[in-house]
């Protein structure tokens, strides 16, 4: 009687089929990356900050101490105070708020706009997309903070016309994206071998499409949030932030040739935040471009 | 006899896949003399190229040479620093690869790229070289090598592509030449012009010629030598009338009936039944048993050692005897 | 014969775009709440001259009204206006409508076109042997290093790292190296190295990725199979093949250096183009400030059409479309 002389490969333990969906595979590799994990801590801790600031903060932004002005921190100015008096901490606290209601808005105002724009190239198609990607490319031919400038010129300051002013520059990315999703969907390779199959139109577009584009979707809208602070900022250095006494990242650091002589906390601080705030976005959008892209990037 | 050229002395080499190892060499010997043309075939996966590539340094990352030698003049390769290889490549082995579409940098004109080869190695002045350079091209059949010794690869044919890449590794006389699936890539007719080039420049430079390939008919229309190999192992060494006329191994025979021969329309063909293996085991027995339509007992049990059953034949098979009386 | 055709076109497109930007500028301004465009705006901001000299003023009202055809319909207005900013007829600027714009722009230029430039340069003389060690030692702590240093420094915008150097330099260390004013070699180097800090990243990254993907290749290995030496190998061959790729990102790069010499230049007060923008925008000096967005995207994209050129020059693949 023959025996086998070759050993069997020893099996691998059955995969726990648990949830193997594309999402959950995502989540796997964004939570190797450990500084997208801590910027996503961060993010939450300030989306936090963000609804119950004006709560804890021990001062409202328009309280000025005049009896502790130019003072450094303390217990009773955590961050100190700045020329007229403004609690620094407090400042602070506001300042999270409405960056991130104003990134926040801003993204979605590109996003609006640029949804509305592909969907329509892509549907219409014919001379309303060639006028759309042409206008897709004029909006990349110049920095889109140019843009913004011009449209605060006309605007105004405030809030809300800084959310208008950053977020309509930025729908040219959106539109290409949903442009050649509608585009793929009315085309594709894909979409014919799935109709040969019998696969109806919205089968097709829930198990093919969606997940390829909701990828790259979200990592754009996760991209743009840390632009628009940024931009917010760079408007508030050039001049044209938020009028004080809004209290703003941009404007505190714009103090920074003018006032620090002496009272350097007036710095540190702001700047400490805003570069965690910026960094922390920025590791939570770089974590999902590898997460949902495991080539990613470069 | 005088000695070989180049000797390879039970080399083993493995490859760290992480999960497990592939044993892609498992004690092959063999020996190179010079002027000759030796044949090397085998499946993808036999080993055929990683023998003689890593006798002369190139192998990927993760792979690592066991054991044995490679003597080279009187050296051995194996434990040569970079620098002393770096010296030897391409100076006294020159290597011709399988690709030429992408074996060539594309962004550098193709003259200098033969030039380099000898400037690298200091082998004449760069006036000298320039020279060289172009008799090369007009020796390989480029014409208008002046006009076209400023030309990118992309401007060029697979076939052009092909000769170039001989240019650079003859460009310094290199004692032996390894040519790694020189014609797999180009098209048939193109195959038996570069084949014929190959020759020619072999019988004027009296070099040794190390064809590695897994078409056969390449190898014995070329080579007077040819080294079966299998699962990292040889399993025939002949001259190739030898080879043709009398195989002594079910492998060889297999492959001999498995190849679609011009004029013989009415034969069958008969493939060798299931697939080459990766060998992630070091073999204990013979690997080709479980293929083989003479398997016994022992095969699956005892390793088959080369053996020589007639002038300059070996063969590593329990069985060779019954081969060559033509039992299948 | 070929790049002649190239050229065109993209000069073609170059003044199409800026027309439109212009255009664009133009009409927002004519509308914005501070408008300049009607005279009851332009008589207040001149109000100090009317004072002091009425007659003066009045020729300059005329002529702001003659030049700008504030009394033509808005569409023909624009036009009248692309033609001047074409013909690098700027006119006066509103905050000083005695001196005509040219001669206010023509120092500051050059200043930040030597801030973009500079911090271009020092971040490729930087960021690509960065880059190239980190993919020799891939995996290391080196890489490691890298690859982390790149990434903080990509996020950070420059005006970021402006402010810390002000504070760095201009209240820890003083007298190390000045944070404020030009003049001397010294005020440039914060300014571009604040510049820089972002495109090192950026560059030693691509770098890195670009030479791992390059090294990988087949012609490597005949490369290696020839016999040439280690470092001829990395850089004839592994860099040089790898330039290609980093090229196509040192275009967008410039673009948003531009962007962050506006801002630093404010910060470390500096005279250059980014001042004057901030100036003109909110002294509602829009002559000025259409002018110099003019200029800064012009240079943009005559960056990009060289870097363009170069691209195609240096890969003997690409054919110009």
């Amino acid at each position: 009687m023959i025996v086998a002389i070759a050993v069997s490969q020893p099996q691998a333990p059955a995969r726990r089929a648990r949830r193997n969906s594309p999402m959950y595979r995502a989540w796997q590799r964004y939570r190797k990356n450990w500084f997208a994990v801590a910027g996503l801590i961060w993010v939450i801790i300030f989306f936090i900050i963000g609804i119950i600031g004006p709560w804890i903060a021990p001062y409202s932004y328009t309280y000025a101490d005049f009896l502790h002005m130019h003072s450094g921190p303390s217990w009773q100015h955590w961050f100190g105070t700045d020329t007229v008096g403004y609690d620094v901490f407090s400042q602070i606290l506001y300042s999270i708020r409405y960056a991130l209601e104003i990134a926040l808005g801003a993204t979605c105002v590109s996003f609006l706009i640029g949804v509305i724009l592909g969907l329509w190239a892509g549907l219409a198609g014919g001379l309303i997309d060639i006028i759309v990607m042409r206008a897709v490319d004029f909006m990349f031919a110049l920095p889109s903070f140019f843009f913004a400038l011009i449209l605060m010129v006309l605007l105004g300051k405030g809030i809300f016309p800084m959310i208008l002013a950053i977020g309509i520059p930025g729908w040219a990315g959106y539109a290409r994206l949903i442009r050649s999703l509608v585009l793929a969907m009315r085309n594709g390779e894909m979409v014919e071998a799935a109709r040969a199959l019998g696969a109806s139109q919205w089968h097709i577009a829930r198990k093919y499409m969606f997940p390829n584009v909701v990828g790259s979707m979200v990592v754009s809208l996760a991209f743009g949030i840390p632009y628009d602070l940024t931009a917010q900022a760079g408007l508030s250095i050039v001049g044209m932030g938020l009028n004080p006494p809004m209290p703003s990242f941009g404007n505190m650091l714009a103090q920074a040739g003018a006032n620090i002589l002496g009272f350097p906390w007036l710095l540190y601080f702001p700047a400490g935040v805003f570069a965690i705030t910026l960094l922390s976005f920025l590791f939570v959008a770089d974590g999902l471009q590898e997460a949902f892209n495991p080539k990613g990037g470069v | 006899m005088s000695q070989p050229l180049l000797s390879i002395e039970d080399l083993r080499v493995e490859f760290d896949r992480g999960e497990d190892t592939v044993y892609a060499v498992n004690g092959v010997s063999f020996s190179i003399a010079e002027g000759e043309t030796l044949g090397i075939v085998g499946e993808s996966g036999s080993g055929k190229s990683v023998t003689l590539m890593s006798a002369i340094g190139l192998i990927r990352e993760n792979g690592r040479i066991r054991s044995g030698r490679a003597l080279f003049q009187g050296k051995d390769l194996l434990k040569l620093s970079e620098r002393q290889l770096e010296d030897i490549r391409g100076r006294e082995i020159g290597v011709v690869f399988q690709d030429p579409m992408t074996s060539l940098n594309p962004v550098m004109r193709i003259g200098d790229q033969i030039m380099e080869a000898m400037l690298a190695h200091h082998f004449c002045s760069h006036r000298e070289a320039f020279e060289r350079t172009l008799q090369l091209l007009h020796e390989m059949g480029i014409p208008e090598a002046r006009a076209r010794f400023r030309n990118y690869p992309h401007e060029f044919s697979g076939g052009m592509r092909q000769r170039i890449m001989m240019a650079i590794a003859l460009a310094c006389e290199p004692q032996l030449l390894i040519a790694d699936e020189p014609t797999t890539a180009l098209d048939v007719t193109v195959q038996m012009q570069i084949l014929a080039l190959l020759e020619e420049q072999r019988r004027k430079r009296n070099m040794a010629v190390a064809i590695i390939t897994h078409d056969f008919g390449v190898a014995t229309n070329f080579c007077d030598r040819i080294i079966v190999l299998y699962a990292g192992q040889i399993m025939e060494v002949a001259d190739t009338g030898s080879f043709i006329r009398e195989s002594a191994h079910p492998y060889t025979v297999g492959l001999k009936h498995s190849i679609i021969e011009i004029g013989h329309r009415a034969k069958p063909l008969k493939p060798i039944p299931g697939m080459a293996p990766t060998v992630t085991e070091m073999p204990r027995s013979c690997s080709f048993a479980p293929r083989c339509p003479l398997a016994t007992e022992r095969c699956r049990n005892e390793l088959p050692q080369l053996r020589e059953i007639g002038p300059g034949h070996w063969v590593a098979c329990h069985r060779a005897e019954e081969v060559l009386e033509d039992v299948i | 014969m070929f790049y002649v055709k190239f050229l065109a076109k993209r000069f073609v497109a170059i003044i199409v775009t800026l027309a439109a930007v212009i255009a664009i500028s133009y009409v927002m301004m004519y509308y914005s709440p501070g408008g300049f465009m009607n005279t009851t705006q332009l008589a207040s901001a001149l109000a100090p001259l009317a004072a002091q000299d009425p007659a003066a003023y009045q020729k300059l009202m005329e002529q702001f009204q003659s030049r700008y055809g504030l009394n033509l319909p808005l569409w023909k207005q624009v036009l009248l206006y692309e033609w001047h900013t074409f013909t690098f007829n700027f006119g006066n600027s509103m905050q000083n409508p005695t001196l005509s714009i040219m001669s206010q722009l023509k120092g500051a230029l050059p200043i930040s076109v030597f801030l973009a430039f500079g911090s271009v340069v020092v971040s490729v003389v930087i960021g690509i042997p960065m880059g190239v060690i980190a993919a020799l030692k891939r995996n290391s702590w080196v890489d490691y290093l890298v690859t982390t240093l790149s990434m903080f420094g990509q996020a950070i915008p420059s005006f970021v790292l402006a402010v810390l150097f002000v504070l760095i330099f201009g209240v820890v260390w003083q007298n190390v190296l000045p944070v404020t004013g030009w003049g001397t070699p010294a005020d440039a180097v914060l300014p571009i190295l604040s510049l820089a800090a972002g495109n090192i990243g950026v560059v030693a990254r691509y770098m890195r990725g670009s030479l791992i993907e390059t090294m990988r290749q087949d012609f490597i290995r005949t490369a290696k199979a020839k016999g040439v030496k280690y470092w001829a190998l990395v850089i004839r061959h592994g860099v040089r093949n790898s330039l290609t790729a980093l090229i196509t990102v040192i275009g967008p790069q410039f673009a948003f250096t531009v962007v962050g010499t506006v801002w630093v230049e404010n910060i470390f007060a500096i005279p250059g183009l980014g001042k004057v923008i901030s100036t003109a925008f909110t002294n509602f000096d829009f002559p000025m400030a259409i002018t110099a967005v003019f200029i800064l995207g012009a240079t943009i994209m005559l960056t990009n059409l060289v870097v363009d050129l170069i691209y195609s020059w240096m890969d003997p693949r690409v054919k110009l479309q």
